[in-house]
């Protein structure tokens, strides 16, 4: 006797190669990717600005970030000339105020890429993240001013 | 990026087991280069089908769609798949040299690109004998829009297709 199941509500089906019997994988979601920020940043030699332009020190580049294990954070530079870059992130506690004062680096160095170049970098490099509260920092060491344009995606 | 030779059969066996499974493969509607159009055929799953077609390979630098045109992406709306997968079949009975590159860039809000050109996450060149399957794994995922560009000296036929698959978690 055939195995029967109802497909598309109203037709009755025999299990075949033709009709499998629609299965669902349980307990698994996808995961979503979500673009966190699009932000064209002047990339001067002042000290401690982030994506923002922000030089506040204690104000976060992204906030409410705890859902992802991991930001990518992709760049066009318009120019070539030296650049360091600083990844701070830290954790709040529920009505959102930081647990203490400063930031936990998570990376530091010089901005890879030449000018008009594509690049991307992986926060953080290894493991994972689910910090509540990034602030990424861009400060030129050398030669002029350029625009860098970035945009990080959250991967949950 | 790895190039993997494959068989016919392990090419079966891969799409049978494949979470797209075959009862979807025979209900595709249309040949789109959009993944955020395909998504929604594809929504109980986490890998989508990006693009699909044959491209006629010849000295220039094309993309999988046939255009020489290099601002242009071969699929878009890829943010989400964290790995992209391109397998494909040459026609004809000389032995297969196709020459390929990926690039990708990332785009605003509006679906504009960042700056010109693209990121050239890598190049490789397919070598198997004639009439064998190819496949190519495109680890660096979340850019918005990639460009698979192949060139081959002797004129030749890819059927191809392109799937890109998202991570899961499990609760």
């Amino acid at each position: 006797m055939p195995v029967r199941f109802l497909k598309n509500a109203s037709e009755l089906a025999d299990v075949s190669w033709e009709t499998p019997l629609p299965v669902q994988v349980t307990n698994a979601k996808p995961v979503p990717a979500d673009t966190l920020l699009v932000a064209t940043t002047f990339v001067t030699t002042d000290a401690n600005r982030d994506l923002l332009g922000s030089a506040a020190t204690e104000l976060p580049t992204l906030d409410g970030c705890m859902q992802y294990r991991k930001l990518v954070w992709f760049y066009f530079r318009a120019g070539a000339d030296s650049t360091n870059y600083r990844v701070l992130a830290r954790a709040t506690d529920h009505n959102g105020a930081p647990l203490g004062a400063g930031w936990q680096e998570l990376a530091t160095g010089t901005l890879p890429g030449n000018a008009n170049s594509w690049n991307r970098i992986e926060i953080p490099s290894t493991g994972d993240g689910y910090y509540d509260q990034y602030r990424i920092e861009v400060q030129r060491t050398a030669g002029s001013n350029y625009l860098l344009t970035s945009k990080i995606v959250g991967v949950r | 990026m790895s190039a993997e030779r494959i068989t016919r059969r392990e090419m079966l066996k891969r799409l049978i087991v494949a979470p797209i499974g075959a009862a979807v493969l025979t209900t595709l509607e249309v040949r789109q280069a959009s993944a955020a159009t395909m998504q929604p055929y594809y929504a109980p799953y986490f890998v989508a089908v990006l693009w699909e077609g044959r491209t006629r390979c010849d000295s220039l630098w094309r993309s999988l769609k046939g255009d020489v045109v290099a601002i242009l992406p071969t699929v878009q709306g890829t943010t989400p798949y964290d790995r992209l997968y391109w397998t494909g079949y040459a026609l004809g009975s000389a032995p297969v040299n196709v020459n390929m590159r990926v690039l990708a860039r990332a785009v605003d809000h509006n679906g504009v690109p960042l700056g010109n050109g693209w990121r050239a996450i890598g190049q490789a060149t397919i070598q198997t004998p004639p009439q064998r399957w190819f496949r190519v794994e495109i680890p660096e995922g979340h850019w918005d829009e990639y460009r698979l560009e192949v060139r081959s000296a002797t004129p030749r036929l890819v059927y191809s297709r392109v799937i890109a698959s998202q991570g899961y978690w499990k609760e």
